[in-house]
């Protein structure tokens, strides 16, 4: 029945709208304090679903039980990134920009090197949940599911964190205004410090997620990364909730192009809807604009 | 002003070297001198938008695929000449360089890097998928081609690729470029039109890749989308430019020279860890050497030129 | 007699539901000096930035020469003839000083050497010729406020505007600033708009004021006018200003 198709095709999107919200809720916060854009992203959501998988085959771990090494790794590794290697940043303000662009660009390709090294270029996936459950004729593939409903909480705990801790209060006041933050008393580098550790515990987070619901090789990182952008650009830079309302979207555009066109359009979709999003819509659904 | 001399003198010698390569008849020689002339020359054309103009591309792998699969197609299908072909490819990714370069040259920084990365995976994804283009499987190229020929193709642009460099270093062009990169609406102020000059950036960054990779196509006799729309060359080129120095006249020889012999034994002898060691190298060098060695180079030399200025008054004082 | 070399017609320009500027008339004739004081916030750097082009204007016009340039590129008002400092300079960083002026000489010059000429010229009347060489970002404030007038110099404005030219000099400089800016009369730039706090200079160097005050003008006269205005001096101070 063609409704009950287009249901399934919505929830499908659905669900993998919100483990893309989750994965480009990590970069929303670096962005948003640091303005720096973090290329390595995808990487550390593909290194850490990677890992997830082998962890699974040989000690029987499941992500769901991984996910707080997740975090707590991808925190570690942002907190290195950002200490080592942005703290020595130039003055001038597009040197920055340039920089860290470049250093996080080989970041990427770095930890693309060490997932080949260690993982080869097989593709992995961890096959937990692979069966579903059937409500009213729809298909609700458990571990997509599982994905969303964790992913919807961390976004939440995010949310909360961000609004009702003094720490989350002080993230926000540095995002959106850098020079009145430091004028009341807020220690920038910490909330540099903080915003990556957070950003790349998420990313991680979303990577151990993930790898219930695809299968990944080390080549796959930066298709994270753009996927992750997307979102992002398409709800609106510096918007949580339009990242949120963005991935969805997006989730939904892959869902029904991938079906009605082929796989391959749909894996295009990301692409196309970043740069049609930047070129036509540039504040996105609900954010300030990436061009000038 | 002596330097820049030097420089040119070294180049000639480099260049006449380069083209006595293929006269000694070592096939092994030839294929690492044309690795390294390939990379130089697709770092020359990265600077161009990146160093000069000073919009980061991660893209520009783009139009290198653009010219080989021109190349493979032609000469599969339309059975033409393959250096006919290239320069299609060229013209072609000229012509397609203007409405690309009006639409994502809007873009600022971060977004315009990614934009162009967004477009060259869609171009990869798409040539995998478009039976045109032979998809997974690739495209295999007619019989007949000579190492040598692509050789001296790739010198020539190469040379093409300096002089062109060369020229906007000490042009108005040149100038409006480095103002525009430093700020855009600043120079907008003092008369510059930078749309109109990022554009022409822009194409002539295309031009460059997009003959290089006609080359490439024959070379190897094989196209297919992973090998050539590579996120490793692209690595490299952009480590190149930014080792030797972005935006300057020499930086890019500088890198490509010292760093494509690196990476070639690199990835054959550590196929695994070649990725590793050249991003690792990438940070590496950005913290050391923010702007590359020739700036580096460049600032000491300036140093010691005013230092021996200042030297007469302190002994009138 | 002559036609006003600028002209600004009832202009207003609001950002979103803020209207920075509310039907704003005025004009400058060719070789006068004028300049546009009021509050913080009053929209003078708005006005400023509706002349120069980096937005247009919600409504009104702005004649320059005779002709609209409302909607015009920025690049192209520069190149009619219409140069401009930053409040805040912008200066080409990792660039030379010379070649920093060498950029605006591009209007008028083809070639960089001729540019670089002109520049050199230039960096002679603004004194900055012993550091022609040196990278911009090696320059004290003082010394990048003269790079600032002189990169605008040197695309031979007929008219400059001049965004706060005097914040952060001290007195000895404001005085060497203001007997440059007269000098420019002679020097072919026909009239200079300025945007001043700085009361002394005003008075001084001024053939006309224009007072802004919440985007509106609240008053247009000599110095002698504007002194004892009474919206004036309520707008800024409690009694009239001392000359």
């Amino acid at each position: 029945m063609h409704v009950e198709l287009v249901i399934q095709l919505i929830i499908n999107g659905l669900l993998l709208g919100g483990v893309f919200a989750l994965a480009a809720l990590g970069l929303n916060v670096i962005f948003g304090v640091t303005r720096i854009v973090n290329l390595a992203h995808g990487q550390i959501v593909i290194l850490t679903a990677l890992t997830c998988a082998v962890i699974f085959q040989r000690f029987g771990i499941t992500p769901i039980e991984a996910l707080p090494g997740a975090l707590i790794g991808g925190a570690i590794l942002g907190t290195l990134i950002e200490r080592l290697l942005l703290r020595r940043l130039p003055e001038h303000a597009q040197s920055r920009e340039w920089t860290s662009l470049l250093i996080t660009f080989g970041v990427s390709y770095f930890l693309v090197g060490l997932s080949l090294a260690i993982f080869s270029g097989d593709f992995r996936s961890v096959a937990y949940l692979t069966d579903s459950w059937h409500v009213g004729g729809i298909d609700f593939p458990k571990a997509q599911l599982l994905a969303f409903i964790l992913a919807i909480l961390i976004a939440g705990f995010l949310g909360i964190l961000l609004r009702s801790t003094k720490v989350g209060r002080a993230l926000r006041a540095a995002s959106q205004n850098l020079d009145g933050a430091r004028t009341c008393g807020i220690d920038i580098g910490r909330m540099r410090t903080l915003s990556f550790a957070l950003g790349c515990g998420i990313a991680a987070a979303s990577g151990a997620l993930l790898s219930m619901v695809y299968a990944y090789n080390p080549d796959t990182g930066s298709q994270f990364t753009l996927i992750s952008f997307s979102v992002v650009v398409l709800g609106g830079l510096g918007s949580y909730a339009g990242a949120i309302v963005g991935a969805g979207l997006l989730g939904l555009a892959v869902s029904f192009v991938g079906f009605y066109g082929n796989t391959h359009f749909g894996s295009m979709m990301p692409y196309i809807v970043f740069i049609l999003v930047l070129l036509f819509r540039p504040t996105g659904i609900l954010g300030k604009p990436a061009t000038t | 002003m002596n330097l820049r001399i030097l420089g040119f003198a070294a180049l000639a010698v480099l260049l006449l070297a380069s083209a006595m390569v293929p006269l000694s008849g070592n096939g092994y020689i030839l294929s690492l001198v044309y690795i390294s002339l390939l990379f130089t020359g697709l770092a020359y054309g990265w600077n161009i938008i990146s160093g000069y103009a000073g919009y980061l591309s991660f893209g520009q792998i783009t139009f290198f695929g653009i010219g080989a699969y021109v190349v493979a197609i032609g000469t599969t299908r339309f059975h033409a000449e393959w250096w006919l072909c290239a320069l299609i490819g060229g013209a072609f990714c000229a012509a397609l360089a203007v409405p690309m370069g009006y639409l994502m040259l809007r873009l600022q920084g971060p977004f315009f890097a990614l934009g162009m990365l967004g477009l060259a995976q869609s171009l990869r994804i798409a040539t995998d998928t478009i039976p045109f283009t032979g998809g997974a499987e690739g495209i295999y190229l007619p019989p007949g081609s000579n190492a040598v020929h692509v050789y001296y193709w790739t010198l020539g642009v190469l040379v093409l690729a300096i002089v062109l460099t060369a020229w906007i270093d000490r042009s108005a062009f040149g100038l409006r470029l480095r103002a525009l990169r430093e700020d855009e609406r600043a120079a907008g102020t003092l008369g510059v039109d930078t749309t109109s000059s990022k554009v022409q950036a822009f194409v002539l960054s295309a031009i460059i890749p997009a003959l290089l990779g006609g080359g490439y196509a024959w070379y190897l006799t094989y196209v297919e989308p992973s090998s050539i729309y590579s996120t490793e060359i692209e690595l490299q080129t952009v480590a190149m430019a930014i080792l030797g120095g972005m935006g300057t006249l020499w930086g890019p020889l500088v890198g490509g020279i010292l760093m494509s012999q690196v990476s070639e034994s690199l990835s054959t002898r550590f196929p695994q860890t070649h990725l590793m060691i050249f991003g690792a190298l990438i940070v590496i060098l950005l913290i050391a050497l923010p702007r590359g060695i020739v700036p580096a180079i460049s600032e000491r030399l300036n140093r010691k030129k005013t230092a021996a200025k200042a030297r007469p008054q302190e002994a009138v004082t | 007699m002559s036609a006003p070399l600028l002209e600004v017609e009832n202009i207003s320009r609001s950002f979103g539901g803020l209207r920075a500027l509310n039907d704003v008339s005025f004009s400058v004739k060719e070789g006068e000096i004028v300049s546009i004081i009021g509050p913080n916030g009053a929209g003078k750097t708005t006005l400023f930035n509706l002349i120069s082009g980096v937005f247009p204007p919600s409504s009104g016009d702005v004649r320059f020469k005779g002709k609209s340039i409302v909607g015009m590129a920025t690049y192209r008002i520069a190149k009619a003839g219409i140069g401009r400092t930053y409040q805040v300079v912008r200066p080409f960083v990792r660039l030379s000083v010379i070649d920093n002026v060498a950029v605006g000489a591009l209007v008028h010059e083809k070639t960089y050497a001729a540019a670089r000429r002109a520049a050199a010229e230039i960096l002679e009347l603004v004194g900055l010729s012993h550091l022609a060489d040196s990278p911009a970002s090696s320059l004290t404030l003082t010394q990048r406020k003269r790079l600032e007038v002189a990169r605008a110099l040197a695309t031979r404005p007929a008219l400059l505007l001049l965004d706060e030219v005097m914040a952060g000099l001290n007195p000895t400089e404001v005085d060497a600033m203001c007997a440059f800016i007269l000098n420019l009369r002679k020097h072919g730039i026909s009239a200079v708009g300025g945007i001043e706090h700085l009361m002394r200079f005003v008075m001084n160097i001024s053939d006309r004021i224009i007072v802004l005050d919440f985007g509106r003008k609240i008053a247009e006269g000599t110095p002698q006018e504007i002194a004892t205005h009474p919206e004036v001096v309520a707008a800024y101070f409690g009694t009239p200003i001392e000359t």
